[in-house]
């Protein structure tokens, strides 16, 4: 497509549709490993924002930092320093107790190894968290969601009886049935075949397009990436650019020229804006 | 292979720890109870070489071929030579009375009493006393005390002769050697051969003599010369003998503790084997954990080459070691406690003499480690055969949350249940047999049969029907908030694993309550066997008698302070008289009622009491009926009464003050009978009331029923204390096994946890849920135990003292109380630790691969 564009990264913050509130913000987000000679910064003064109501991927090789930054911007890590900003809410300054009522409330997540409870059946999984926040589940809701989903008749299995995708789909379900502001998705395909893969991709895009949510996922598939809006690329800690409509071969593109700035000269070829894709 | 399992053994040393205790403690019981076994061996040794003093050397002969004591002492190389004897005297001061064992006088050497005060009596008039027996007659020395003694008369028939000699010593016994007599008066010694020869008609045989060897002569000269003197052997197969005090020793110990030790160590032990079955429980539990959790490695194992049969013996290997560090561990401990225990009871000046330091043996050492050990491997023997099922392919697959479910068989739950049936069947008939067959022996028998085999089939088919009731208690509980529900669903997801533990828990908890209930329901109904059979606290009645024989009334200033004593409530005068009737005579007991009714235990025995009637005991009631007029004839009169049937078997035929008077005016109240405070202390009350009719000077006997039921519920609640504390152990080895399964589940939920707390559980709701958890299990195991117990202990009861009797079914309420709070407590603090280590896991966790 011609409109993947591999942006600089200075530019990056403003990337955003000029129409869209930020729904994640990260300001000078910093995270460092260990001390003195040991020191490993895996985020290092990261400036982002994500826009709500879209679907946005977050890629870059192992040891990056993607995951690091999702943790942050999640709320379940604390940052060295810097700030990250759910809505207005600034993530860094939250103690425990306001941490988890805001992943109740305002956060949901889908893990790679899907981690529903065995012991429950997929309806459970799914009405957990609304049940832990005191809250009733608004049953118009839950049907829109399982229907979406396509589990409306897998909803008295448990997640022993039910296949790969489909648990992931339990998964999803449950990260959405607060309806959080955010969705964070850890390699949600990365425990699944192609298909399966393929399947819980176009739910995380409709649960997008369709209703209203907004998602971040963190990957390393380009083929996964591709399905958001945007990408954002990160590379040692630092934001390395970003793709918008990404194709496979899009992110493909830009992971190789980011490979190639992993040199002492990074800064210039940053610098050039140069166009990656076809 | 080794070199795998002492890694793995490293990796889980947390794991083991827990478990490890469990096998700890059981070891450690098993070694303080074979330790507490020598002590009383030793002690009983000791006591036995000390009633020979210093003596060196110890001749016995047979009854038929004495000993010549003379000739003894004129052997060459002998210093001293003292028979060893004892008999028996009532020795009585005013009312208190003491039945005395007495020894003679001998040389210092021979004599292992001490004297503390006065001397050793010297002649006919003169006798020493241990210092407990002067406290209780109230006698000091130069006091005389009453002798009495039997003594054979010249037409054979016994008589008894009282001698008033005076009190010349007051003795101690620091070496424990009449400590099993309750200590020893002495006389001097030519006395006592007369006592002897006038209790036999002859002068008694020396069996035994204690014998001193000079100084400067030679131990096994000496002896050979005695053996000559006595024409015996020195050893004491034959008939006469020589041997050295501490051969005698050992061998009249060993007699005399053979049947005792034994017993006491079967009693005991028995309480250790169940300790040991709930710690075998608690390992069993946690290999099967471990082998759960290391599915992988194992699989990774098969698939580098390792066979099963490798495998398998890697994890009883692990049993094995973890066994024997336990069990050494258990021994250090064990042998700890038991010195600590002899130290605290030298520091509190315990009155029996006891070793000062504890006595190892093999035993000691070896039995508990060995049967450790055995426990811990015989625990592994199921999770090692798990173990081999792990197949290679495993070590490929997606790591699964590694499950324990697998399909039972169809002989267990067959088996258990038969077992159940057929056991509470036989229980049943036991308690019928008992109550109704009035055939104690042969219910109890049954009783017991019925008890074991049905909780054996109850605690194998625990797997089956526990989790059921888990589940169960999980939707009452699941029912108050989401928290709850998840709590009743974990229990629920490893039903062997809850049930095991649970079954741990239910195994002390059944037993214990078992216990109370049945001491519960005995002294009920003991109690009540006792107020029949003694209707008052206390009785003093009149020792002193008119010319006519008729005993002498109480007077009237006696009475008044026996009223006037702490802890009594109440009194009645009674009138004894025996009277003429069709037929023969009839002994009347006439009270007042209104009095009586204040001082018997049971006031409805009197009723149909009043002017008119006489309320006629069954045991003389011979063919008298309700309502039949019986005619009396007394010295003053002839009075008709309506005879009314006690329910009591009485011999008592009890009829009004005013009635006996018209057939006797003057029928001297010859009794009174006392009632006591039920909150005093009845052992003291009684005491103060002999003590008031001692110091009166007149002639009276107190019989203090209140005492002896006081004594009996004293031995109830040490018996049931002690058997408690045995039994307390196993339910400490259970708790520790209900932490144990937490932490174990905690762990292998560690991504569950931090998902939990990615989707918005709270630190609290954490700590919630196991706590739940942990209330879930020790709760279900604990009520579980306590209705069966309160079962069992009811039957036991039926089957035991029906036959006494209307069995009174009671619940010991306090006990079973205190029993629930303390698991509920234990079940509560046993998720403590897991909930520190689960909310260790960040939620990040739940994002990790692996």
């Amino acid at each position: 497509m011609d409109t993947t564009v591999f942006v600089p990264v200075d530019d990056a913050t403003g990337a955003a549709a000029p129409d869209a509130t930020p729904a994640v913000r990260a300001r000078a987000l910093t995270k460092t490993y260990g001390r003195g000679q040991a020191q490993v910064h895996a985020l290092d003064g990261v400036d982002v924002d994500f826009d709500a109501g879209r679907f946005t991927a977050i890629m870059g090789p192992s040891g990056s930092g993607k995951s690091t930054l999702m943790h942050l911007l999640a709320g379940l890590d604390s940052a060295t320093s810097g700030q990250a900003f759910l809505g207005s809410t600034d993530v860094t300054a939250l103690g425990d107790k306001a941490l988890t009522r805001l992943r109740r409330d305002r956060v949901g997540f889908v893990f790679q190894q899907f981690n529903l409870l065995p012991m429950f059946t997929a309806e459970q999984n799914i009405t957990l968290p609304v049940e832990l926040a005191g809250g009733s589940v608004d049953r118009a809701w839950f049907d829109t969601l399982v229907t979406t989903l396509g589990l409306s008749q897998r909803l008295t299995h448990r997640p022993s009886e039910l296949s790969g995708g489909q648990q992931q789909r339990v998964a999803i379900a449950r990260a959405l049935i607060a309806q959080p502001e955010v969705v964070f998705a850890d390699e949600p395909t990365g425990n699944l075949d192609s298909r399966a893969g393929v399947e819980v991709l176009s739910f995380l895009r409709r649960s997008v397009r369709e209703l209203g949510r907004t998602v971040i996922m963190v990957t390393h598939d380009p083929t996964a990436a591709a399905y958001a809006d945007r990408v954002v690329l990160i590379a040692d800690g630092r934001i390395a650019g970003e793709i918008s409509d990404p194709t496979p071969e899009a992110v493909l593109a830009g992971l190789d020229a980011l490979r190639s700035l992993e040199a002492p000269v990074a800064g210039t070829a940053a610098d050039g804006g140069t166009r990656a894709g076809a | 292979m080794l070199r795998i399992t002492l890694a793995q053994m490293r990796r889980s040393a947390g794991r083991l720890t827990a478990a490890g205790v469990a096998i700890v403690i059981g070891t450690a019981f098993v070694a303080a109870t074979l330790l507490a076994s020598g002590v009383i061996t030793r002690m009983t040794y000791d006591s036995i070489a000390a009633q020979y003093g210093d003596a060196d050397l110890v001749v016995g002969a047979s009854e038929d071929a004495p000993l010549d004591v003379d000739a003894l002492a004129t052997t060459d190389g002998v210093a001293a030579v003292a028979p060893v004897t004892s008999t028996y005297a009532q020795l009585t001061d005013g009312a208190r009375s003491v039945y005395q064992s007495v020894v003679p006088t001998a040389d210092d050497r021979l004599m292992p009493l001490e004297v503390t005060e006065g001397g050793m009596p010297a002649g006919p008039d003169e006798i020493a006393l241990p210092t407990d027996v002067a406290e209780r007659l109230d006698v000091a020395v130069g006091d005389t005390v009453d002798v009495g003694r039997d003594v054979v008369g010249d037409d054979g028939s016994w008589q008894q002769v009282t001698e008033t000699p005076t009190v010349v010593g007051l003795l101690d016994d620091p070496f424990g050697a009449y400590s099993q007599t309750g200590g020893a008066a002495v006389v001097d010694a030519s006395t006592y051969t007369t006592w002897q020869t006038e209790a036999r008609g002859e002068p008694a045989p020396v069996t035994e003599a204690a014998v001193v060897v000079a100084d400067g002569a030679d131990l096994s000269a000496t002896r050979s010369a005695l053996a000559g003197t006595i024409g015996g052997a020195t050893s004491t197969d034959s008939s006469p003998w020589v041997v050295t005090t501490d051969e005698r020793a050992a061998e009249s110990a060993a007699e005399l503790t053979d049947g005792q030790d034994l017993m006491f160590l079967v009693f005991v032990l028995t309480f250790a084997a169940i300790a040991l079955v709930v710690a075998g429980l608690v390992i069993a539990n946690t290999f099967q954990v471990l082998v759960a959790q290391r599915a992988r490695t194992l699989a990774l194992l098969r698939c580098v080459g390792a066979d099963k049969a490798q495998v398998g013996r890697g994890v009883l290997v692990e049993a094995g070691i973890l066994g024997l560090i336990a069990s050494v561990a258990g021994v250090l401990l064990g042998t700890a406690l038991g010195q600590a225990a002899l130290w605290v009871a030298h520091a509190m000046d315990v009155p029996v003499p006891l070793p000062d330091t504890v006595t190892l043996t093999w035993q000691v050492v070896v039995i508990p480690v060995l049967v450790g050990t055995l426990v811990t491997v015989g625990a592994a023997v199921v999770p090692a055969r798990v173990a081999t099922r792990v197949a290679p392919l495993a070590a490929l697959r997606p790591a699964a949350s590694p499950s324990t479910s697998r399909r039972a068989g169809k002989v267990r739950p067959v088996l258990s249940l038969l077992a159940a049936v057929v056991g509470f069947a036989l229980l049943g008939g036991g308690a019928a047999l008992g109550t109704l067959g009035q055939e104690p022996t042969l219910g109890l028998l049954a009783g017991i049969a019925g008890g074991a085999l049905s909780f054996v089939g109850v605690a194998v088919g625990a797997v089956f029907w526990l989790p059921k009731v888990a589940a169960a208690a999980g939707r009452l509980v699941g029912a108050s908030g989401p928290t709850a529900r998840l709590a009743a669903a974990n229990t629920l997801r490893n039903p062997r694993r809850t049930a095991t533990t649970s079954t741990a828990l239910l195994i002390g908890v059944t037993l214990v309550a078992m216990m109370s209930t049945g001491a519960a329901s005995a002294r009920v109904s003991l109690t009540a066997a006792l107020d029949e059979q003694f209707p008052v606290d206390v009785m003093v009645a009149s020792t002193s008698w008119d010319a006519d024989g008729a005993p002498a009334a109480i007077p009237a200033d006696l009475r008044a302070e026996l009223v006037a004593v702490d802890g009594v409530t109440a009194a009645v005068d009674v009138q004894d008289s025996v009277v003429a009737e069709p037929g023969g005579q009839r002994r009347l007991t006439a009270v007042d009622t209104g009095d009586a009714r204040a001082v018997l235990n049971s006031p409805q025995r009197l009723d149909g009491l009043t002017e008119g009637t006489a309320l006629v005991g069954s045991d003389v009631a011979g063919n008298l009926d309700d309502g039949d007029s019986l005619e009396l004839t007394g010295p003053d009169g002839v009075v008709s009464l309506a005879v009314v049937l006690s329910d009591s078997a009485s011999s008592s035929t009890f009829v009004t003050p005013a009635d006996l008077a018209r057939l006797d005016a003057d029928v001297p109240a010859s009794e009174v009978y006392l009632a006591l405070d039920d909150d005093v202390d009845a052992v003291d009350a009684v005491g103060a009331i002999q003590d008031v009719v001692a110091d009166s000077g007149e002639s009276a006997q107190v019989t203090g029923i209140a005492s002896q039921r006081a004594m009996f519920d004293q031995v109830i609640d040490t018996m049931l204390g002690i058997v408690l504390g045995l039994l307390a152990v196993a339910v400490v080895i259970a708790l520790i096994g209900v932490a144990n399964t937490l932490s174990l589940s905690v762990l292998e939920r560690r991504r569950e946890s931090a998902t939990l707390r990615a989707i918005g559980l709270s630190r609290a709701q954490l700590r919630g849920m196991l706590a739940v958890e942990g209330l879930l299990i020790a709760g279900v195991g604990a009520v579980l135990g306590v209705v069966l117990g309160l079962v069992y202990g009811w039957a036991g009861a039926a089957a035991a003292l029906g036959v006494m009797g209307d069995v009174t079914l009671s619940v010991p309420w306090r006990d079973v109380v205190l029993v629930l709070l303390v698991a509920l407590l234990a079940g509560l603090v046993a998720s403590v630790a897991p909930a520190r280590t689960a909310l260790k896991a960040s939620p990040v966790e739940a994002l990790a691969t692996e």
